[in-house]
């Protein structure tokens, strides 16, 4: 079947949360909590200077950490690829939480866990996520990794770097980041500059 | 929301379904079910546009089990092309914020305004009251002692069709001269063109781009940042001058962090250099212009060294950009920019940015400045008003003198400045000096007046003394709960409002319709327009009985219909975007008085002012103190978004951003609680501190909109610092009326406590309707 | 600097309660543990602690459930209905249900009394290995250390036995007091060692058991007190050891759930 995937291009997003924004919307997050974040992080010392804007979320890892803890076989990975969670069978236990490396996951109010879906319920009719959708930088590309055709395969083919979070994991995630300019954009590489 | 969405199935017989989870009854949902999701639903979509802030993105509402679930970009309008920004998505909140106000105010008789002690009225006694104080202004004043200010769709009705049957020219929007003013009179006398709403600036054809203090990415406006973030994948050079690094900065390929008031000594280097190395556009120059010769002479001075002394830019740096902005013209441009009411000179400042646009010879070319042409839509015919609307906007136009009408008064802060729209600030004095004539009665349309315009003591000092408040507003913002009467309109969502057309490459008309209906007892402006001018005596101006006829007649003008539009949502039309589409019709595109592009306004010598620009120094920072710069988040619009709890729980506050080293020699740790106290003693806060390498020792920057201190607004309320507040200062631009606002300084006052307030997600839990 | 729009989802998602069950299910698998090999051992007496130990998971059981946000779904039958062998969880459930069963079985004195009891250490073993287990599995959080594995069943059943040694005579359980007072305080000294020569993520592990290095002092301090005095003072052992255990595994549960929020790349 289809394994879906995503990418981000870190050079173009400009971290205006557009995206977290629909997502709330979308899929009904509850206040509180977030499928969606946005990280900026400043680099380098005046003038000398890169910032780089970092949509998070569940990374639809190959390799999911989260669904072997599952007790009740709620936390699963789909056959396209999709790490998603039947909410009828979650006891809310917690593990899968525990489990993840990214802080993608929190617990809904209404007694399950939750986290990006990838917007599995669009996706399986042919249109993108919330957050590809609406993105006014055009720096999110969505895609199946399985189809020589989709744009993801150039997005991927024309970037200059491919990074992961948290390679060393071993989780093989799917949410590519393109073209950081935490590692291309430095002119002095200075470390994070942390009080 | 769960418990009004928890739906126990009710299948009816034809509906009958095989269900396939263990033990499920047919009649009721298992304990295990999770609630359904509004997308599960049925839904309708209801096209409009979008009120957000003010670009007007054509949205998709989509609309489920009788409520507004989500907002998306339309797909063919021009502007939002089915993407949105966060502010937009996020409407959905705003429409069903419970702090929302819900029922007409009348102010307690015997309270003092600012007190908040009101009484619900029903909107008949609430109207009526309005309307015989405003009678009675008009009889014992006139009808200029009533003034108009206003911002949003809703202010075609309560800044221009209003006040000009009404008869009073004291109408102003704060888009004009606290935002857009220098830019559009800059444009007015440059071109002959307005700039206008929509920017006109050839993005994606472009391949050098300068921003002067230009915060794209920060401020949001979809169609641009699409435009930008295209242009910079298609390989265009981006360079940005700033004193902060702002996101724009951090896509640059070049950042000049220039010294704050400095960027006219920058641009007219790059004038001279682009002169006196022969790298103008000669051709361009000789056909579409006058006035080189005084330029290349007033230009001699201009060198990049005197500019670096100046500017602290090295001067190869200056260099270097001029020849790269040569090599990439006429695909180079220096967008105009937004708010440009900085430092007093502004409009010296926009006519140096496009006699340098000129020079590169990118007006009306390809990855310049296109031509935008306004769509052909026609007005409705009422019979004609006494008055010409002076409030202008963001495409206004500001060029010359006006006319006075026979048995009207001219507006009250003529002969301020050269420009013909009004200033708003300048419309405070009057009410409380009655110079030159009183003002005694203030009709406040969706405009915050403690937070956009400035000296806000003088502002509230003002208020005090009018006869007549009144207030038109979705929120109970600080300055709405002064009015005397409180008339709250329902959101966008819940309301038709005027069409909007859009001048454009491709020129556009937008509807808006209701998604839902108006909750509580709102209602429209436009309703609200019509009953306050019936009760005033103008009925003869107001022949549509309800919006649907207003709108259809206008659109039937043109050979659509109402009911066409609200299919479509969007009209596009056929634009002229180039020279050469002029040329072929024989039309000459520049409104000036020469007919072409001045580079050399004789208008202006002969008014007195500058014909050309020239650099003088701004305000100098007092010891101890810092320049207070400003700007914007992508999540908040303004002061109108913080009590929204989708965008407060992404961004719940602002913070002072102060260069790391100043703040270490002030002994501050990085987010330690402050006090921002400006040259007049004012203070605003607690704000956190944000140590950062992003901007120069000798300013600081808050994000605008913070501060709140209505208490109705449960979310906004205490949160951050208020630009607006310490912003008690102000240089009038004598060409444009604008206000300019950087010459404002703080210092930073430690040992501020901790604001005691709740997470936005509590909050926004403990609020649900 | 970092900033965010929004955050990560890096609060606890473990609360005070957790700590609790961690206690309540190391009495529940410790006292049946404890039973299985009084059981084995023909005592008489096994039968009436059996109730014991059958009032703990009860209790247990009752406090996942109340203190569950899904505790009105009924989705908690899933755990009997799915075959999760890679869930520490799952396990924990079958561990006690079946120990419970086990337990009833030789309370109410059913024949073959070798065999429940063979197959309640079994049962209980389990109890006591999963929690660790629970823990260790979490890659991302390298503050649970694979050390767990072995740490939470001694500390476990140590927290049941300090129970134990003042409900039953002194000197049936002081030797298994003393014993597993032993091997948890190895396991103790080992456990920031362990951390402090590991591999990278475990070194920042190691910074932030610095933050509980006190607590650790504290415990390694009671344990060596319920090592030593154990035959001598099996109260004061039993006591100190139900303090030492307690207070190791709660910082260990609450500690370990807060990401050192690292950036991935």
């Amino acid at each position: 079947m289809a394994r879906y995937a995503m990418v981000i291009d870190l050079e173009a997003c400009v971290g205006c949360a557009a995206c977290a924004v629909a997502c709330v919307l979308e899929n009904e997050v509850p206040p509180g909590h977030q499928r969606l974040w946005i990280r900026e992080r400043e680099l380098g010392r005046f003038p000398e200077l890169t910032v780089e804007y970092r949509p998070e979320q569940c990374l639809h890892c190959e390799r999911p950490p989260c669904v072997p803890v599952c007790p009740t076989g709620a936390s699963y990975k789909s056959e396209d690829g999709l790490v998603l969670v039947r909410a009828e069978r979650c006891i809310a236990c917690g593990a899968c939480i525990a489990a993840c490396p990214y802080d993608a996951r929190f617990m809904n109010p209404a007694g399950y866990v939750d986290k990006c879906t990838f917007c599995a319920h669009r996706v399986r009719e042919g249109r993108e996520p919330a957050c590809v959708e609406t993105c006014p930088t055009g720096c999110r590309v969505f895609g199946d990794l399985d189809d020589p055709e989709s744009p993801i395969h150039a997005a991927l083919e024309r970037a200059r770097r491919v990074d992961v979070l948290k390679p060393e994991q071993g989780t093989a995630p799917k949410l590519f980041y393109l073209n950081t300019p935490a590692r291309t954009g430095l002119r002095d590489t200075g470390k994070e500059v942390d009080a | 929301m769960k418990l009004s969405r928890r739906r126990f199935l009710t299948l009816s017989a034809a509906s009958v379904g095989a269900i396939t989870q263990v033990g499920r009854a047919r009649a009721v949902r298992p304990p295990w079910a999770v609630p359904r999701k509004w997308y599960e639903g049925e839904v309708r979509t209801v096209l409009s546009y979008c009120e957000n802030c003010f670009w007007k993105c054509g949205i998709a509402v989509r609309v489920e089990g009788g409520k507004v679930r989500k907002i998306d970009g339309q797909k063919d309008n021009p502007k939002s092309r089915g993407r949105l920004c966060p502010r937009g998505q996020a409407g959905v909140a705003q429409l069903y914020d419970p702090d929302r106000l819900k029922r007409p105010l009348i102010r307690v008789e015997g309270s003092e305004r600012g007190e908040g002690k009101y009484r619900e009225a029903s909107w008949e006694e609430a109207l009526d009251y309005v309307a015989e104080r405003m009678l009675k202004i008009k009889e014992q004043y006139g009808p200029e002692a009533v003034a108009w200010f206003g911002h949003g769709s809703g202010d075609t009705w309560f800044v221009e069709y209003l006040p000009a049957a009404w008869g009073s020219p004291n109408a102003a929007k704060p888009a004009v001269s606290i935002c857009t003013a220098p830019r559009e009179t800059a444009s007015q006398w440059t071109f002959g063109r307005p700039i206008g709403g929509h920017e006109p600036v050839d993005w994606t054809e472009s391949r050098y781009i300068v921003l002067i203090g230009h915060h794209i990415g920060e401020d949001t406006h979809n169609t641009q940042l699409q435009d930008f973030s295209e242009a910079l994948r298609r390989g265009a050079k981006l360079v940005v001058v700033d004193p902060r690094f702002s996101t724009a900065a951090s896509k640059a390929h070049r950042w000049l962090p220039i010294k704050p008031g400095t960027d006219l000594a920058l641009l007219l280097a790059w004038i001279h250099v682009l002169i006196k190395e022969n790298l103008y556009d000669r051709d361009y120059v000789q056909k579409y212009t006058v006035g080189f010769e005084q330029l290349a002479v007033h230009s001699n001075k201009h060198t990049p060294e005197w500019a670096e002394k100046i500017t602290e830019i090295p001067a190869g740096t200056i260099h270097a950009v001029a020849r790269e902005m040569a090599a990439a013209a006429p695909r180079a441009v220096l967008p105009p920019g937004r708010h440009t009411v900085w430092y007093g000179d502004d409009t010296q400042r926009m006519r140096a940015v496009y006699i340098l646009n000129a020079l590169l010879g990118n007006y009306g070319m390809p990855g310049g400045f296109y031509l935008a042409k306004p769509p052909y839509l026609e007005k409705y015919p009422h019979p004609p008003f006494p008055l010409e609307p002076a409030a202008g906007g963001c495409s206004g136009s500001s060029g010359g003198e006006e006319e006075v009408p026979e048995g009207f008064k001219p507006r009250a802060d003529k002969g301020k400045f050269f420009a013909k729209t009004t200033a708003i600030q300048e419309l405070i004095e009057p009410m409380i000096t009655g110079e030159p004539y009183p003002i005694r009665g203030l009709v406040c349309y969706g405009t915050n007046l403690f937070h956009s315009i400035p000296n806000v003591l003088r502002t509230k000092e003002a208020l005090k003394k009018l006869n007549l408040y009144v207030a038109i507003d979705v929120l109970p913002m600080e300055h709405v709960m002064w009015a005397d009467v409180i008339l709250p309109e329902c959101t966008y969502l819940e309301r038709y409002d005027d069409l909007v057309a859009i001048a454009h490459k491709t020129p556009f008309i937008e509807l808006r319709q209701p998604a839902v209906e108006p909750l509580w007892d709102t209602k429209p402006g436009w309703w609200i327009a019509r009953e306050l001018g019936l009760r005033l005596g103008l009925e003869k101006y107001f022949p549509w009985k309800n919006i649907e006829d207003y709108l259809d007649t206008r659109l039937q003008l043109i050979g659509s219909s109402l009911e066409e539009m609200k299919q479509k949502g969007t009209l596009v039309q056929r634009g002229r975007p180039y020279l050469k589409g002029w040329e072929r019709r024989r039309r000459n595109p520049f409104g000036t008085p020469s007919g072409k592009i001045e580079l050399y306004s004789q208008t202006f010598a002969e008014h007195g002012l500058a014909p050309l620009p020239d650099y003088t120094p701004p305000m100098p920072v007092p010891e101890g103190f810092y320049r207070l710069l400003y700007g914007r988040s992508p999540v908040h619009s303004f002061a109108k978004t913080q009590n929204n709890w989708v965008l407060m729980e992404l961004k719940g506050t602002n913070e002072v951003w102060l260069n790391r080293a100043e703040g270490k020699r002030l002994g501050l740790a990085q987010g330690e609680y402050v006090w921002l106290e400006n040259d007049a003693g004012v203070r605003e806060g607690p704000v956190r501190v944000r140590l950062t390498e992003r901007i120069r020792r000798d300013c600081v920057y808050l994000v605008h909109g913070f501060g709140h201190k209505g208490r109705g607004l449960r979310l906004a309320y205490g949160r951050g610092a208020s630009d607006n507040a310490l912003q008690t200062r102000y240089l009038l631009d004598p060409i444009s009326g604008g206000a300019a606002l950087h010459n404002n300084f703080v210092k930073i006052v430690p040992g501020a406590p901790r604001p005691k307030l709740k997470r936005i997600g509590q909050l926004a839990r403990e609020r649900r309707l | 600097m970092t900033t965010f729009y929004g955050l990560p989802n890096a609060e606890p998602f473990w609360h005070w309660t957790t700590p609790v069950h961690f206690a309540l299910v190391a009495l529940a698998g410790g006292t049946a543990f404890y039973v299985a090999l009084r059981a084995l051992r023909k005592d008489p007496s096994a039968r009436r602690l059996a109730w014991l130990a059958l009032a703990f998971i009860a209790l247990d059981l009752l406090m996942l459930w109340a203190e569950s946000p899904a505790r009105f779904r009924l989705t908690h039958l899933w755990l009997f209905l799915s075959f999760k062998p890679s869930a520490p969880i799952w396990w924990g459930a079958w561990g006690l249900a079946a120990s419970a069963l086990l337990l009833l079985l030789l309370a109410l004195g059913a024949r073959g009394e070798r065999l429940w009891a063979g197959l309640l250490a079994l049962s209980s073993a389990v109890v006591l290995l999963y929690p660790g287990y629970a823990l260790a599995v979490n890659a991302a959080r390298p503050l649970w250390d694979h050390l767990l594995l072995a740490l939470f069943p001694a500390t476990g059943l140590l927290l049941a036995l300090g129970l134990l040694a003042w409900l039953r005579p002194a000197a049936e359980v002081a030797p298994w007091l003393q014993v597993a007072a032993l091997v948890s305080l190895i396991l103790t000294v080992l456990y920031p060692l362990a951390l402090r020569f590991g591999n990278a993520a475990q070194q920042t592990a190691f910074a932030q058991w610095l933050e509980g290095a006190g607590t650790f002092a504290a415990a390694t301090v009671l344990l060596a007190v319920a090592a030593i005095w154990a035959r001598k003072n099996p109260y004061l052992a039993g006591g100190c050891a139900i303090v030492a255990t307690v207070l190791l595994r709660s910082w260990i549960v609450e500690a370990g759930q807060h990401t050192l929020l690292t950036h991935g790349f």
